[in-house]
Parts: structure tokens; sequence; C-alpha cells
């Protein structure tokens, strides 16, 4: 068992660092949050200049971390530009990874995920969205809520329903997964504003009136999307659970670096207690959200995925990111408020949200270590 | 609850609907507006306090006041704070008449109770004039402020003064938030012991600074008892799943308890250490059940259009801008031990 990042590894966490030094200006991050505007020019730069590769999950996670510990919502925007295409990876054929799939990963083209509906997106079996084989293409009809990258992904992942369920209990079954062209006619885009954080991510709500999807561009096979979404989910959550280690160690960063500089003094010139005791406790939740996280990783990139540990990772970084940063602001006071942290703060608590609740992320645990009899 | 609080309470109720709940997100993001804060003072919001030399001023009727306005827009809520510590602290009757009439605004910056020595700025009399900056004013939107000099006066700054860029703002964003730079000679002493004033306000302060939380806490559980009855997951309604069931019904426990002690205290005189232990408490709850209703909407939740998201914001907000934690402790803590606790 080594603890330590390969060189190369570590070479990536210092390539994030000067990217996030160089272009996540606190002038950037400030207005692309007060706007609501996704960060376009740094996004085009990032890819441009390979901050993520690809070819290495490992770098793409410590590059997630590294970024977001700069800014969530730069961060995310610049890293959220591939979000599903691992299902190509794992479930297309090769004309969709040549088509689809290798534009995503080379940065020419953006790609979205439409899982959740306005009715629901915990419980994903239970989508309304509709697809309907009509000679040599599919007809889809519903909407699909909260999409990252909605008005900006040239391509999304739709998850629709092409069959009834054999039986109530059996939702996920007949659901299917497609390319949906963001320009096809029929598709309407609604951009969605006023969200609490990670504002720099553009997130909007779509809208299908009977559009065409060509039968090949049905990803799989037809029936088996639930199954996709899950399995996708289970790779995802990984990334997400990095995001939530980045913006807890932002947080820390930031109440240390308070610390140092305004922290009141006891008598004896040290910080005063209650401060050190907060400060050992998030370091030592963002240290144990590394190692799961981590753990959870190199199960997945050695194509032995587990799902309970991934699910452990996901809803403990949530946790952690929420807690670290609320943790923080109460103890840096004005100095907190007034600083980026506030923001941090407020894009924490998507990650108890997004890809799975944090309820659900537990239940999954419980639910598969009963079935499984353990992590 | 006595009788003439229920009445408060449906006056401030009635004044919600009529004039708050259909602009929430214009006076929670944008402004108020003369005409609004002219409503606001026309109820006769901003001068519940009165002048009060005692240690525990009588803030009841304000609290409850205070408690409503919450519930709706917490924002309104915190501008009505500020009216009413200026207004308890200053006596020029051309600057009090004006502002409890709400044509001109005042404002109280506590901020140096709230940060350390040295980083809240300076303002320094000499030759006649005022000079320097304070940092992290709120209300530096206001026709005049209360504050404090290095030299320890509390000084009324009549005019002379521009607030400087806006800080950024988790919560209450139609308040003016930034530091104000001063160069003025229009100015009136109002302490010479100006930091032990301003604190004796702070703390007459903790009861009304508790009922902003347990309005909000009101507002917001009850936004979060609302969709659990009506939104459905996996085929039940989210009020049927323990997780969220039980979260909520504990932290409204919480705010029950809370509640019923804010009544007791405001029906007698309640401790300097009795009102500090209803803010320390009432803070906390805030917090934790904006963001347990946040979590029960899911995906709504942090949108703004479901009226949540605010309460998340507002309530860690305020939990900075009117309280410091360590040093609040420090002070409860010498209280409840009798003796000096807290430090070493
Ligand atoms: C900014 C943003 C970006 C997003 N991006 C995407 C995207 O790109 N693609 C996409 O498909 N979706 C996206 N989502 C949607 C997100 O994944 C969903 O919001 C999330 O899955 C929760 O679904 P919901 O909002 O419908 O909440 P609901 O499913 O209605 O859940 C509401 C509450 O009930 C709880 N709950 C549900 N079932 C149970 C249970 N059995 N036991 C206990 N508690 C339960 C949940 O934990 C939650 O607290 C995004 C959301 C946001 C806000």
């Amino acid at each position: 068992m080594d603890f330590e990042l390969s060189d190369d590894i570590k070479e990536a966490v210092v390539r994030a660092k000067e990217f996030a030094n160089k272009y996540f200006t606190e002038e950037v991050a400030e207005k692309s949050d007060f706007n609501e505007e996704f960060p376009t020019d740094i996004v085009a730069i990032s890819k441009k200049e390979k901050v993520l590769d690809f070819s290495n999950p490992w770098k793409v996670l410590v590059t997630i971390e590294e970024l977001v510990r700069r800014d969530p919502g730069l961060g995310i925007s610049v890293t959220i530009s591939a979000f599903g295409a691992e299902i190509f990876m794992f479930f297309g054929n090769d004309a969709q990874k040549e088509k689809y799939m290798n534009p995503v990963f080379a940065g020419k083209r953006t790609l979205g995920l439409g899982v959740t509906e306005a009715g629901g997106g915990s419980d994903v079996a239970g989508i309304k969205c509709e697809a309907r084989l009509d000679g040599d293409s599919y007809v889809l009809n519903g909407g699909k809520m909260f999409i990252s990258n909605g008005q900006i992904a040239d391509h999304f992942l739709v998850l629709a329903r092409t069959s009834p369920p054999p039986s109530p209990e059996k939702k996920h079954k007949g659901l299917s997964v497609f390319v949906v062209d963001s320009k096809s006619p029929g598709f309407a885009i609604n951009k969605l504003h006023g969200k609490l954080g990670v504002r720099a991510t553009n997130t909007a709500e779509l809208i299908f009136d009977n559009v065409r999807v060509p039968k090949e561009d049905m990803v799989g096979e037809e029936g088996k999307g639930f199954y996709y979404i899950m399995t996708f989910f289970n790779i995802s959550r990984i990334y997400v659970a990095a995001q939530g280690l980045g913006i807890a160690h932002g947080a820390l960063d930031r109440l240390i670096e308070y610390s140092k500089k305004y922290a009141p003094v006891s008598e004896t010139g040290e910080l005063n207690e209650n401060l050190q005791l907060a400060i050992a406790e998030i370091a030592t939740r963002v240290e144990a959200t590394r190692n799961i996280t981590y753990k959870a990783a190199s199960y997945l990139f050695k194509f032995t995925p587990n799902p309970i540990v991934t699910s452990m990772a996901k809803f403990y970084a949530a946790e952690t990111a929420v807690f670290a940063t609320k943790r923080a602001i109460e103890l840096m006071s004005l100095h907190g408020l007034t600083s980026d942290l506030e923001r941090f703060f407020r894009d924490a608590k998507i990650l108890d949200i997004w890809e799975g609740t944090t309820e659900v992320e537990k239940l999954i645990i419980t639910r598969m270590m009963l079935k499984e009899g353990g992590a | 609850m006595e009788e003439e609080y229920e009445i408060l309470e449906n006056t401030v109720k009635d004044f919600n609907a009529k004039y708050v709940e259909n602009n929430s997100l214009k006076f929670e993001n944008e402004s108020m507006g003369k005409e609004f804060v002219k409503l606001l003072a026309d109820q006769g919001f901003f001068s519940m306090m009165g002048q009060s030399g005692e240690e525990v001023a009588d803030v009841k009727t304000l609290s409850v006041v205070l408690e409503n306005l919450a519930k709706s827009v917490p924002a309104v809520a915190v501008k009505t704070l500020l009216a009413n510590s200026f207004l308890s602290l200053v006596k020029d009757p051309e600057v009090t008449e004006a502002v409890a009439n709400g044509s001109k605004s005042g404002t109280v910056t506590f901020s140096d109770l709230l940060v350390g020595p040295g980083q809240n700025g300076s303002l320094l009399l000499s030759d006649g004039k005022i000079k320097g900056e304070k940092q992290f004013v709120v209300g530096s939107d206001s026709d005049f402020i209360v504050t404090l000099l290095d030299t320890g006066e509390l000084v009324l700054l009549k005019s002379g003064f521009t607030a400087g860029k806006k800080l950024k703002r988790l919560g209450f964003r139609s308040i003016g938030f930034s530091a104000v730079s001063v160069n003025s000679s229009d100015y009136e002493v109002l302490s010479k012991e100006g930091r032990k004033e301003l604190e004796k306000l702070y703390y007459q302060l903790s009861i009304p600074v508790a009922a902003i939380s347990l309005g909000m806490s009101e507002a917001v559980s009850q936004k979060g008892l609302d969709y659990a009855k009506v939104r459905t997951a996996f085929g039940h309604y989210l009020k049927d799943f323990q997780p969220l069931a039980f979260e909520l019904t504990s932290l409204i426990a919480e705010m029950e308890i809370l509640k019923r002690y804010f009544e007791v205290l405001i029906s007698t005189s309640p401790s300097r250490k009795e009102a500090m232990f209803l803010k320390h408490k009432a803070l906390a709850l805030a917090k934790d059940i904006s963001k347990t209703s946040l979590q029960i909407h899911g995906g709504y939740g942090y949108l703004e259009d479901f009226g949540i998201e605010k309460f998340y914001r507002d309530s860690m907000a305020l939990s900075v801008l009117f309280h410091n934690e360590e040093h609040e402790m420090e002070v409860l803590s010498t209280l409840v031990f009798e003796t000096k606790a807290g430090f070493v």
C-alpha cells in the first residue's frame, strides 16, 4: 500500500495549480458568479492547454481537486465539458465513439447528460420522457430539468423510456439512452437563473417536442439505459467527491491563512484553542475524504469499481465540503464573509444534491452492504 | 403569547402579505426602495426600542416585529433592526425624526466588536474633523452613521462620508455593505465611553437578533413541511422518508422549545445571560433548519424561485454580522461559570 502519488500525477497537480493561479483570478471568479456567466474564454484556454489529461483518470481526479480548491465555480466549469462521456466509452459503438466521444475528449465539443426531470431526480427509474420508434428514428417527447452545460453542450445523452415497465417494481426496465443534437428541430433550452452557488456553471431545462433522433444514435442496447446511467454515476461520483475535496481543502487553506494573519491569540501567544481544534477537525476530515476518494478511485481505475466505497466517498466529501465551509466562515467572522469563502460556502451545498443526494448515497451504501455483506 | 403580541404579530403578517411577499426577490437582492422603507417607518417599526439607559432594554415589541418580518424577507428585518439600533443611540430630534419617518436612514457599525483591534480601519478626530476609513459597515448606504473612533468616542456622522466598493454579500444583498471613507466636520459625539455604549447596545440586541433567527426558522421549516407533503419520490411522499421526516421534526422540536423560551424572555426581564443563551441557540438553529429544508427541496432548493436558498445564506450572514462565535462564547462562559472562563 503506497499513499504517495506518482511523479506524473504530482506534475498534473502542479499544472492545475499553475493554471488556476494564472486564470482563476478573483475578478473573473466574482464576475462569473455575480452574472451567472459561464467562463467561455477560460474553458477554451483550458482545452487548448489540455489541462485535463483524459488519458490518465488519476490526473483528471487531482486536476479537478486542485482547480476546485482555487475556485469551485470556475473549477467545475472547466472540468465538466465531457460530462457523461464515459457512457460512450463503455457502452457506445465505434462510430459513436468516433463521432461524439473523441471530439469531447479532444476539447472540441461539449457534452451534457439529461437524466433528472421536473418530477424527480432521485427516482431515476420514474422518469417520464418518452422515445417512440417511428421508421428509422426515435421521436422524443418530454423534458429534463437542471441540466449542466444545458446551453453550451453540442450534444446531450438523454435517458428516455422506450417501453412500458413490465411491472411497477421493474420501472428501471424499458429505459434507453440517446444522443440528442442540441440543434435538433423541436428541441428547446431554457436557462435556469438564480442558483445559490456554482453560478459559473451553466444549468438549463431541456424540452423535447417531437425531437427526432436517428436510430443509430441510441447508445448500447434498447432497454438498458438505467443500468448505463447507474454505471456512469459510479464513475462520476468519484469526480464529485474530488470536487468536495477541493472545496473543503480550499476552505481549510483560507482558515489557516486567516489564523496566521488575523486570529486572536491567547495570553501565551498561541491561537485560541477553539480555533486550533476546529482547524484540526477540518484538516482531519479533509484527509479522510482524500483517503476514501482515492480508495474509490483506485478500485474504479483498475476496472473493479466498488459502488459502496464510491457512494461513501461522494456523500462524505459533500458533507465535508459543507461542514468545512460553514465552520471556516463562522470562525473567520467578517473576514470570511467578505472573502471568496462565501462563494465556497454557497457552492459546497450542490454536492449534497447532484449526482445522487446525500440521503440516496447512504441508502445505496446500506442496501449494497446488506446484499453483498461488506465494503 | 400575550394578547398585545398576538395583535402585533397579525399586523406584521398583514403587512408582509400586502407589501413584502410579492416583492420578496427584489427586496432581498436589489433594493427596498424609498417608498417601501417609508411604509415600514409608517408602521412605527423603526422606533420600537426606545432609549433605555438600562442594561436590558425593552426589546419585546421590536422582537415580535422582527420575528415576523424575517419570515418573508430577512433583509427587511435587518433593515428594521439597524434603524432601531440607530434611534436607540441618537438624540438629535432632526435626525431621529427623519430616520423614524423613513425619509432618511441610519445605521450603527458593530464591526469593532466583531473583529480584532486594527482590523476594522481607523477613524481619528483631529482639527475638528473626523478622518479615515471604517471597514465592514452594514448599512453603508445610510444617510447617517453611528460609529466608534479609535480613541473610543461614539460619534454620529451626519455627512462627509462615502461608501466604498460593495463587499461580497452572502446575505441581505439589498442592504449596503462596504467600507466607508470619512472626511467629516459634520458630526456629533454621542458618548466618550463609546465602546461600552456600543457593547451595551450589542447585548441588548441579543433577543432581537434571536427573534430574526426564529422567524427565519419558522418560515423555512414551514416550507420544508409543505414541500415534503406534496413532493413524491419512489412512489412516496417525501414526508414518509425517515431521514427527512425525523431530521426536520427534531429541528422543529428545538425550534418550538426556543420559541417558548423566547416568549418567556420577552414577557419578563431577562438577564444578559438568558438573552445570550437564546441568541446562541437560535442562530445555530436557523442555519441547521435552512440547510435541512434546502436539502428536502433537492435541486429546487438550490434555485432562488423556491425562496429557500436565501434563508441558507441569510442565516449564515446574520450569524456573522451580528455575532462572533469566539467572542460571545467567552462572555457567555464567564457568565455561566460566574468567573472568568474561556480564556487562557
Ligand atoms: C445546479 C444543478 C446541476 C445539475 N446538473 C444535472 C445534470 O447535468 N444532469 C442531470 O440529470 N441532473 C442534474 N441535476 C439534478 C440533480 O441530480 C437532482 O437535483 C438530484 O438528483 C435530486 O433530484 P431532485 O432535485 O428531483 O430531488 P428529489 O429527488 O425530489 O429529492 C428531494 C429530497 O428527497 C430526498 N429523498 C428522495 N428519495 C428519498 C428516499 N428514498 N429516502 C430518503 N430521502 C429521499 C432527497 O435526498 C432530497 O433531499 C442538477 C441539479 C442542480 C441543482
